[in-house]
């Protein structure tokens, strides 16, 4: 069928190809009119080309860009920034393709796919885009080359080996300028937008929040522990602490009010320690996770770490790009003042009006448990043992909560996951009087089989209470545990929805399901490792290992440049060598007829060896010479042309040495 | 729209084309072989900086993933486009004369010896005239392809080739290699033959012959007898056999030879009825063509030479050269 097509129809269409899959990758960010518009006009080109007709008059083109301007304005309210510009860029693209004359136009295109390909990574950069994107790249190259063959009806696929050929030659230049090219700073403000639309954990608890993200299969951070990694119960990835209730939302406390001003960490750690490194993926909050507990501030390039009073972690600026740090933590640690304090007066206030059967649940609780010295504790573990025994279970779909989410828990619905859990709890241990806090972050994790990493998602995410105990501190409870023991500490975890084919692969042999995934995982770990997180710091550890003491940047563009220098030279050199004879067997014919000229015989460049060896009979007449230049240049000739020879190069250049040459030219 | 080159970009040229030796079969070389970007290489550039310069500005490690591959893309296309040209051997056939005021055809060989074909080479004659004229080929691997460049010859005579220019842009466009090759062959270029030449003078009787003269009329041409065997195909009547064909007959007559051979044509330079010398020339070469045509004896005479009468081919060059180098 294609090869029926004339030659302008079948590379138009080809182009209209490679620019339908540009734009079809970019479909999920783009507005719905964008891809319509992209669509109908790509579809109104390969149908004009098909049947041959003109193309439309500018008033056409005009009238298309007005639109797109004014959808674009109506859409986003601006014409620039990234998301407008996106839309603009593949609208434009498609609108291109209406003056699209085959090879003339192919430039244009060209370059502004190129930028289209760009966009795509502000959305993703994982594997399957580069993959897509390569796809794209290698079909504008085709299309590029394509048009500069002008010559007849050159099949599409010497245009796509070409260009691929092209490729794999540009693989190593775009290995080592990866390698090496400086990695700097932005270049001037981002825009605001650049980042958005990215889902973790938020500063703030409200009833259904952490549902969203139970079920977002997406990775958190990765992290690999030097030497044997501590139990799953025991990872306890702390984030933001939430201390402030308004009835319906947790916050942090407000810092502003010095009266609320909670005691300082007072963080005491012993034992041992757990080394570990962290990949923490892109989130733009600055929290940094780290294992329960952490003294020292993990090392981090160009930014400073420091540890707020609950034992978080952040830097300074939000975390934009995906961050690589170790850190060293205690699971043995004490925090928080020991004795009572003023500070601790936050801790234990409750909004008036909300949940009236918990209030007056606490004062029976009190009752029961009794006035002691450890209170608390007592009070802790009989609240535990409710939720153990009370009928209470663990769910992801617990329904909509109403005003008084503790009274729903405790007495109504007795049903929910660890927000609802580590929310009512602490509303209970607050109406008991003992100081308490939500914490949120991340427990548990995944270890791949593969490499070694533990996997870390955002459904991971978790919710505990801090209670505070005189003589103890703040101590940690996990009221999810008492009712789902599963939760906390268990590889058995609620997956996302699959997709058709890892659900039809589970239902075939669920083990093989889970070892493609664990390969899937650790093609993609290395490729986060290797590419997406390839940083300045991996360049000047890698110029480490090329030898340089204290590696700086400048070191980088010396090691490029010399490469350069070294690439250059090594192309002069070939250059020289290319226009001396290099067929060694040439050579060595060449060296006997110098050899021979130099004796008074002129040879001619043409002349094969039998006439040479004539022509040395008759120069030097049947003598012992004349005789060994005969029988070596007989050697020489069947080494080339006989279809076997004994010789080889080798044994012929020692028999060249040992003929016996005359000392002068006869007379 | 093109505009006038400057005068000086012409002396440049002419300069530089002077200093290029003359040779029949050019081997490029290194050496011979020049590279510049083209206006498409230099947008390439800029969509490598843009691109560079997005990457950096939204920390896309991709991003530069997808820079470099295309700037090392351009880098082997640059190579590529130099070695599709380099090594390549042009050899220029010798060039048939023509009459001046039509185009030249010169007939060129390109030779590649090496393994992989060499696609999408012009050439052209690089002068501003003609610059965008390109005969495009591509050259297959280990073979030939052949190549007609045609060129308006200038005046009459012995005139030296122009500079021919080969180019290439294979495979992205982003590069120009080019070369210039003086070919050493120069071209005849004949007279140009007048539109519409007076008949030809009559023939002036042969001296020393009237006694065998038949009983034929001088000056009757078209005298024609019953074909023979042996008549050459030219002196055929056609128009007369095309006649006796739609008559159901197979006769072919003949022109009676003995007619135009009783009288000498002789085309004298003097007495050729034109004022001015290339006038004069263009009206001969206008006769020498016809009486070719018609199978005539004829004899040419100009200032300084004079041809014996004679007929066919080589005659009939002969008398064109003359009147070319007069």
């Amino acid at each position: 069928m294609l090869k029926l097509l004339p030659r302008d129809t079948r590379d138009t269409l080809f182009i209209l190809a490679v620019i339908g899959w540009i734009v079809l990758m970019q479909v999920p960010h783009l507005p719905w009119w964008t891809s319509t518009i992209a669509a109908g006009v790509l579809v109104w080109r390969a149908v004009l080309t098909w049947y041959q007709r003109p193309l439309p008059r500018w008033t056409w083109r005009v009238l298309l860009l007005a639109l797109i301007l004014g959808a674009t304005w109506w859409t986003h309210r601006t014409l620039l920034g990234r998301d407008a510009g996106v839309t603009l860029i593949v609208a434009l693209l498609a609108l291109k393709t209406l003056e699209l004359r085959a090879r003339r136009d192919a430039f244009v295109v060209f370059f502004l796919g190129f930028f289209t390909l760009l966009t795509h990574f502000f959305y993703s950069q994982s594997l399957l885009t580069a993959a897509g994107i390569l796809i794209a790249l290698l079909g504008l190259l085709t299309a590029l080359v394509n048009a500069h063959l002008p010559v007849g009806r050159p099949p599409l696929w010497q245009s796509a080996r070409t260009a691929g050929g092209m490729a794999l030659l540009g693989a190593p230049i775009m290995l080592v300028l990866f390698l090496l090219f400086p990695r700097m700073a932005p270049l001037w403000g981002m825009p605001n937008d650049a980042m958005t639309g990215r889902s973790g954990l938020s500063g703030e608890m409200r009833v259904g929040e952490v549902a969203s993200l139970a079920l977002n299969d997406d990775i958190a951070f990765r992290i690999r522990f030097d030497g044997r990694p501590p139990p799953q119960q025991a990872l306890y990835f702390r984030g933001p602490v939430l201390s402030d209730f308004d009835g319906q939302r947790w916050r942090a406390l407000r810092m502003p009010f010095p009266a609320r001003t909670p005691a300082a960490a007072d963080l005491q750690v012993s034992g041992p320690p757990v080394r570990y490194e962290v990949t923490l993926e892109h989130h733009q909050r600055p929290w940094l996770f780290v294992l329960e507990a952490t003294p020292e501030a993990p090392p981090l390039e160009g930014d400073q770490a420091r540890m707020l009073h609950s034992l978080q972690w952040v830097t300074e600026r939000p975390i934009m790009e995906r961050l690589r740090y170790r850190a060293e933590s205690y699971p043995d640690f004490r925090h928080g003042p020991l004795q009572a304090s003023f500070g601790l007066q936050a801790f234990v206030e409750l909004p008036p009006g909300y949940n009236p059967r918990t209030l007056a649940w606490a004062q029976t609780l009190r009752e029961q448990v009794g006035n002691g010295p450890d209170f608390s504790r007592r009070a802790v573990a009989a609240v535990m043992d409710h939720l153990r025994t009370g009928g209470y279970t663990y769910t992801l779909e617990p329904g909509v909560y109403g005003t008084h989410t503790a009274d729903e828990f405790w007495f109504d619905r007795k049903a929910g996951f660890c927000e609802h859990i580590a929310s009512s709890f602490v509303i209970l241990m607050r109406a008991l009087d003992i100081p308490a806090r939500i914490v949120t972050g991340y427990q548990g994790g995944e270890i791949n089989t593969v490499d070694g990493y533990f996997t870390v998602r955002q459904r991971d995410a978790h919710a505990w209470a801090e209670v505070w105990e005189s003589g103890r501190g703040w101590v940690r409870v996990d009221p999810t545990s008492a009712v789902a023991p599963g939760r906390t500490g268990s590889f058995d975890r609620l997956l996302a929805p699959e997709n058709a084919f890892t659900g039809a692969l589970r239902n075939l042999n669920p083990t093989l399901a889970a070892q493609w995934r664990n390969m899937w995982e650790a093609v993609n770990n290395r490729w986060n490792q290797w590419v997406l997180n390839y940083t300045q710091g991996r360049q000047l550890d890698l110029l480490r290992q090329l030898g340089f003491k204290t590696p700086n940047w400048q070191d980088l563009v010396t090691v490029l440049a010399g490469l350069l220098v070294m690439v250059s030279l090594a192309g002069a050199g070939w250059q020289l060598w290319e226009r001396q004879q290099h067929d060694p067997w040439l050579r060595l014919l060449r060296q006997l007829r110098q050899r021979l000229q130099r004796l008074g015989l002129e040879t001619a460049d043409h002349m094969p060896p039998r006439t040479i060896a004539q022509l040395v009979t008759r120069h030097f007449g049947d003598t012992d010479f004349s005789r060994s230049v005969t029988q070596w240049l007989m050697r020489l000739e069947a080494l080339r042309y006989a279809p076997q020879s004994a010789d080889s190069l080798g044994t012929l250049r020692q028999a060249y040495r040992q003929i016996v040459w005359p000392s002068r030219a006869p007379d | 729209m093109k505009l006038p080159r400057p005068a000086w970009r012409a002396r440049l040229r002419a300069w530089f084309h002077e200093r290029l030796p003359r040779t029949d079969t050019l081997t490029l070389t290194q050496r011979k072989v020049y590279i510049l970007p083209t206006r498409a290489g230099g947008m390439l550039a800029l969509t490598l900086v843009l691109l560079l310069i997005g990457s950096i500005n939204y920390q896309l490690n991709l991003g530069y993933l997808l820079t470099f591959l295309l700037a090392g893309c351009a880098a082997v296309a640059m190579h590529v486009t130099h070695s599709n040209l380099r090594g390549l051997t042009l050899h220029l056939q010798p060039p048939a004369a023509v009459h001046a005021g039509q185009a030249a055809l010169l007939d060129i060989r390109l030779t590649n010896d090496r393994r992989s074909p060499r696609p999408g080479i012009a050439l052209g004659v690089s002068d501003d005239a003609t610059r965008d004229h390109w005969a495009w080929i591509d050259v297959p691997s280990q073979g030939s392809a052949q190549l007609q460049v045609a060129w308006p010859t200038p005046a009459r005579g012995w005139q030296p080739l122009p500079a021919l220019t080969a180019i290439t842009l294979f495979p992205l466009g982003t590069f120009r290699v080019w070369t210039v090759w003086r070919p050493a062959s120069p071209v005849l270029v004949y007279p140009a033959p007048e539109a519409h030449p007076p008949p030809l003078p009559p023939g002036l009787p042969q001296p020393g012959q009237s006694g065998s003269t038949h009983a034929q009329p001088a000056g009757e041409f078209d005298g024609v007898r019953a074909y023979r065997r042996g008549d050459p195909l030219k002196a055929v009547v056609w128009k007369k056999a095309a006649q006796s064909f739609a008559a159901g007959r197979n006769d072919l007559v003949s022109r009676d030879a003995q007619t135009s051979q009783q009288h000498q044509l002789w085309l004298d330079s003097e007495q050729c009825g034109a004022a001015g010398l290339e006038a004069r020339l263009s009206r001969l070469t206008a006769w020498v063509l016809l009486a070719d045509r018609l199978g005539l004896d004829y004899g040419l005479r100009i200032p300084g030479r004079e041809i014996p009468p004679g007929q066919g081919t080589p005659h009939r060059n002969r008398c064109l050269e003359a009147l070319a180098l007069c």
